[in-house]
């Protein structure tokens, strides 16, 4: 337990040494505010561009505070999650192809507590930046647009940050076997796929962990019941990535080509 | 009294289809300092990295102080450094120094006082408190020389610890290595034997995965203290013949030949000297030098690797 | 045609982009050469025109590691 503090103390220090908590939530914060301020811009955007006619921009109907959130996510879902992966694809894989690992290793008998760490300061960064991101577009909404259910907002949000959490914990077992980018395109991969079979055949995989992005904008938009399966399958996904990480760690310190 | 610190017994290593390290055995003494020398190639990173637990050995057993210790201790106990040691270049060196110390059990307040400690022992308290990106090679070197010794450990182990510097940076950190001789157990490996005998008591000699030869430095260097002649004669026909010919006599243990000159290894130095001076004059071989001398490690050294 | 802009609301989304450009200088600035790839003026560039993306792209892929 001891050394779990040492490490996450470490990944704190270093992610902010790097400047990660300073951009990875000042671009959540960005996309949030965005989405609402647009949308409800958008007819004069629109006149102003000059390119569609007045009477139609007045056409336009401000879409509900909700389906607004619900876009939001939607943002989130392209830069956001693209962010957070290739803000954390050198958790692990970092340390192996510069070579700080040999050091480390050679004094820890074992590597879960700094996987665990590593798992901790990656996801603290992301739920602190989502929340962020999240909140700045709900009280832009609200301001701009109208009321929003919060117990529907938080729902949704919680379900969200499960989603992103397991697909940045698949950094940390991808990246002990490749390097940072290899590691961030599959994981990427891997959440697009299952988001995209869930959407086509979404009684066939009812378990499935891409569905949580899906359900979290259900949510939001009051609508669909919440099922803990694809929940605790992302559970099991986070837990037996961060073992099996810690175990190829160990079994490989270093990247060959160092 | 067995004053034991380690001891490995038929280590071996395979990494697929190759053997790095074959079964090599040796026991080091509490508070000696050891150099494991040998070509490049010859396993002796892959032997300190097993003897670190970085990576499990194949076959063999490690066996550290009175027996019974169990791995888990060990770590604490031995101080690492790799041949191309990296930090966290965004750390100062007084943070990596305490982040290292407390992974190995030491407290916060222990930490910064033993990292003040060895930071200034290997001289780099102007540059505590700077990026360690900014060090040059030779500061990096001292400093990774600097956390192998923060949590007090009774043995350490350099991989190569001067061999990626340049020579001021290898005089710092030779200076010191020399200094910590007697404090601290020191295994170091190297490719040059000028480095071990300047250090270092004991020497295991590492070549293919194997132990050529082991012991100390005195003691081998009586052992490969033998008697030397070397000729050098004007190249000819018949002077090349005659050195050719030297190989049979009986006095001559084994024959080293060059272009226009041989290195007799000899058994008995005053015989064959009268012999060979004898003939000389007979024959009238046109001779340019005749020295008698012995052999030193370096020469087997040099056979040894090059075999 | 009115155009009736909340300015309050909009000066977050200015001083957040300023904030990310800003951070970006800085680190630029305080980072040995060696350790930036390409030139520093080049990434200096990529962050003023490029926006959101260019100081995105300049943290992810702006700095070699150690």
């Amino acid at each position: 337990m001891k050394s779990f503090w040492i490490y996450y103390q470490k990944e704190m220090t270093e992610a902010s040494r790097t400047y990660k908590w300073i951009w990875v939530p000042a671009i959540f914060l960005l996309l949030g505010i965005m989405q609402p301020v647009s949308t409800y811009y958008l007819p004069e955007i629109l006149s102003m561009a000059g390119e569609v006619p007045p009477e139609a921009a007045a056409l336009f109907t401000v879409p509900s505070a909700e389906s607004v959130m619900a876009s939001t996510l939607g943002q989130f879902n392209i830069i956001g999650l693209l962010v957070l992966v290739l803000a954390g694809m050198n958790t692990v894989a970092g340390e192996r192809s510069t070579g700080t690992a040999e050091l480390v290793l050679a004094r820890s008998v074992s590597t879960i507590p700094m996987m665990t760490a590593k798992w901790a300061a990656m996801i603290t960064l992301m739920v602190v930046s989502f929340a962020l991101g999240l909140g700045g577009a709900a009280y832009y909404t609200y301001q701009l647009i109208g009321p929003l259910d919060w117990a529907a907002v938080t729902g949704g949000a919680g379900l969200y940050a499960v989603w992103l959490a397991w697909i940045v914990t698949l950094l940390l077992p991808l990246g002990a076997i490749l390097r940072g980018p290899a590691a961030a395109f599959i994981s990427l991969a891997v959440a697009g796929a299952l988001s995209l079979l869930s959407s086509l055949l979404p009684s066939h995989v009812q378990w499935s962990p891409g569905r949580l992005g899906g359900m979290a904008a259900e949510q939001i938009l009051g609508s669909g019941s919440i099922s803990w399966s694809p929940i605790l399958v992302a559970i099991l996904i986070m837990a037996v990535s961060i073992i099996v990480a810690a175990r190829l760690l160990r079994r490989s310190p270093l990247s060959p080509q160092s | 009294m067995t004053n034991k610190l380690l001891s490995i017994h038929e280590l071996t290593k395979n990494i697929g289809s190759i053997t790095p390290v074959k079964g090599i055995s040796f026991e080091l003494q509490r508070g000696s300092c050891t150099a494991l020398l040998g070509p490049n190639g010859a396993g002796k990173t892959t032997t300190l990295r097993m003897l670190a637990g970085l990576i499990p050995q194949t076959r063999g057993e490690i066996r550290y102080g009175s027996g019974n210790a169990h791995t888990k201790d060990w770590r604490n106990r031995i101080g690492y450094l790799p041949q191309y040691p990296k930090f966290y270049s965004w750390m100062s060196g007084m943070e990596y120094l305490s982040f290292s110390a407390k992974l190995s059990g030491l407290s916060g307040r222990e930490a910064v006082k033993r990292s003040r400690d060895v930071i200034e022992m290997v001289g780099l308290e102007q540059a505590a408190k700077r990026r360690i990106s900014g060090y040059s090679g030779g500061m990096k070197q001292r400093l990774g020389i600097a956390q192998a010794l923060v949590h007090e450990p009774e043995l350490i182990m350099l991989d190569e610890p001067v061999s990626a510097l340049d020579p001021i940076g290898r005089r710092e950190v030779m200076d010191l290595l020399y200094r910590l001789r007697g404090e601290v157990t020191v295994l170091f490996s190297t490719h040059v034997l000028h480095d071990a005998e300047e250090i270092c008591d004991d020497m295991v000699l590492m070549v293919d995965g194997e132990i050529a030869e082991k012991g100390s430095l005195s003691e081998l260097r009586t052992k490969y203290r033998q008697p030397v002649l070397t000729i050098e004669v004007e190249p000819g026909e018949r002077e090349i013949a005659w050195l050719d010919s030297l190989a049979s006599r009986p006095y001559v243990h084994e024959i080293e030949l060059g272009k226009r000159g041989a290195k007799l290894m000899v058994t008995d130095m005053a015989a064959a000297r009268t012999a060979l001076i004898k003939e000389l004059a007979d024959s009238g071989i046109e001779l340019l030098r005749f020295e008698a001398g012995t052999s030193s490690l370096e020469d087997m050294f040099m056979k040894v690797v090059s075999s | 045609m009115d155009i009736n802009i909340n300015w309050g609301l909009i000066w977050p989304i200015i001083a957040l982009q300023a904030i990310l450009a800003v951070t970006g200088f800085i680190s630029l600035y305080k980072a040995e050469p060696a350790s930036i790839r390409g030139s520093k003026w080049m990434w200096v560039f990529i962050i003023l025109l490029g926006n959101i993306l260019g100081s995105v792209a300049y943290f992810v892929a702006g700095r070699r590691e150690a």
